[in-house]
């Protein structure tokens, strides 16, 4: 399982998403990927996608002036 | 002699080397400064005028000019591709195995990025896009007036990927199409974005969305194309939807300069490492990138090189003439998107201002047009007094430089 952790700070809407993305076409199911974030769209865009896509939203906090949010990927397909 | 080496001659190095070459007029005269283009391509084409061309059938030689009659008096132009920057030792190497060193004193790196099919299995052999070329597009525009029934796919086939409206507009014109051919009741349109929404920022997806229904289009978010079988007319995406289509049309995701890839200026996905607001190369002072081949956090388009040029070009005459580097680009974005019946709207934003709600217009549409007209002479400077009376304080920000 890998951890993939992504910067995406400094980036608005849809800046996170596409960094999001990157990293989700990259993984696998049961790795994990951090982003850190700072534009306050991030939280929500992040659990909608997650919610839409079956991925798991583990949690986002508060580090420095940032968010970091963490996804578990869990619906790629097989 | 100080050098300046811009790499690319799309809209930003033109521009950029424009604006060089007029503000340094006398220090050229003079032999003190020199300014050089490297490219391989001999012609230059108005990518915006690509969906023309696929969706309303224009003369793929109507967006095309020779890069020798864009190129401003004063800066040479060599017509070879770089396979290599030193920016530690301040050379360039032209391509080939006669490949030249070349010295600068300040370079400005204007690649642009490029649609990369390879990045999903089966999508060169089934996708025909309107971001390569014109050529490619017309061919696009030759099949499209050949369908009779069917189902179109478009949308957004990867990240990071150039003009970010073009895949909805490309659904919005074949709508038209399709409308004034009277059959469009026989032609399905379907969008597919891997975002959460139709567009990526709230405020135009408010705008557009609405549209997409009364249109009859139909949108699929979260649609992360991962695999096309041509021989099925399927495109599969990651989260293991498969959609059936009878013409493809989708924006791949896009791809760095070939030579960058290996450099440690770049990210790891290939695209340079540069601060938002002045541009230099984070680890270099005398280097740049503009335009698509960074890593910033905007669109892709040509208007943020041309804004990102103009910036560095006025750093770089302040390094020369001793004032300072006393600019910096605010990350403005003016993405048109055409919705089709002669109307607009505009993707405006900047680092600090989220993406305004703009309705469709006819007004917007006449104001692309005007763009399209201007667009040749924009790249040798002409109209930049219009372009600071449009974007007022967006057009850069200017502070004086802090003295040491």
């Amino acid at each position: 399982m890998t951890t993939f952790n992504v910067d995406s700070r400094g980036t608005a809407c849809p800046g996170p998403i596409t960094d999001l993305l990157r990293a989700y076409k990259k993984s696998q199911n049961g790795d994990t990927i951090i982003l850190l974030a700072n534009d306050p769209g991030a939280v929500p865009d992040t659990k909608t996608w997650c919610e839409m896509t079956k991925n798991e939203f583990a949690g986002s906090k508060q580090v420095e002036d940032a968010f970091e949010i963490t996804v578990k990927v869990a619906s790629k397909k097989a | 002699m100080k050098k300046i080496a811009v790499i690319g001659s799309g809209a930003g190095g033109l521009i950029t080397s424009s604006k060089l070459a007029k503000d340094l007029y006398k220090e050229i005269k003079n032999g003190e400064v020199s300014i050089t283009i490297f490219d391989k391509r001999t012609d230059q084409e108005f990518q915006p005028g690509y969906l023309e061309v696929a969706f309303r059938g224009t003369d793929p030689s109507k967006i095309r000019r020779p890069i020798d009659k864009l190129i401003s008096p004063g800066v040479q132009v060599v017509h070879k591709n770089i396979e290599k920057v030193d920016l530690a030792e301040r050379y360039v190497k032209t391509e080939g195995d006669g490949g030249e060193k070349v010295d600068f004193d300040y370079i400005v790196i204007s690649t642009g990025a490029s649609p990369d099919n390879d990045q999903i299995d089966g999508l060169k052999e089934a996708n025909m896009d309107f971001h390569t070329s014109a050529n490619k597009s017309s061919l696009i525009y030759n099949q499209v007036s050949k369908i009779k029934s069917g189902r179109i796919v478009v949308g957004i086939g990867g990240v990071p990927y150039k003009c970010p409206p073009s895949p909805n507009e490309s659904a919005f014109m074949l709508d038209e199409y399709f409308r004034k051919a009277g059959i469009r009741d026989k032609v399905e349109i379907t969008y597919v974005t891997p975002f959460t929404r139709i567009y990526s920022a709230e405020t135009i997806n408010e705008v557009i969305a609405p549209m997409y229904e009364s249109r009859n289009i139909e949108s699929i978010t979260v649609f992360n194309t991962d695999t096309v079988d041509s021989k099925k007319k399927e495109i599969t995406s990651i989260e293991g939807e498969t959609l059936k289509y009878d013409y493809l049309y989708l924006t791949p995701p896009h791809k760095t300069a070939g030579f960058l890839k290996e450099s440690e200026i770049v990210d790891e996905d290939g695209w340079v490492k540069v601060d938002k607001k002045d541009m230099h190369i984070t680890t270099y002072d005398n280097g740049f990138a503009i335009g698509d081949t960074t890593n910033i956090p905007i669109s892709k388009a040509g208007v943020e090189a041309h804004l990102e040029g103009i910036v560095v070009a006025n750093n770089i005459t302040g390094d020369i003439n001793g004032t300072g580097r006393a600019y910096k680009f605010t990350g403005r974005t003016q993405c048109s998107m055409e919705t089709g019946f002669h109307k607009a709207t505009f993707v405006v934003g900047t680092y600090d201002r989220p993406v305004e709600k703009i309705q469709p217009s006819t007004m917007n549409y006449m104001e692309k047009k005007v763009m399209e007209k201007i667009y040749w002479s924009s790249l040798h400077g002409h109209y930049e007094w219009l372009f600071k009376h449009h974007f007022k304080e967006d057009y850069f920000e200017h502070q004086e430089p802090i003295a040491h």
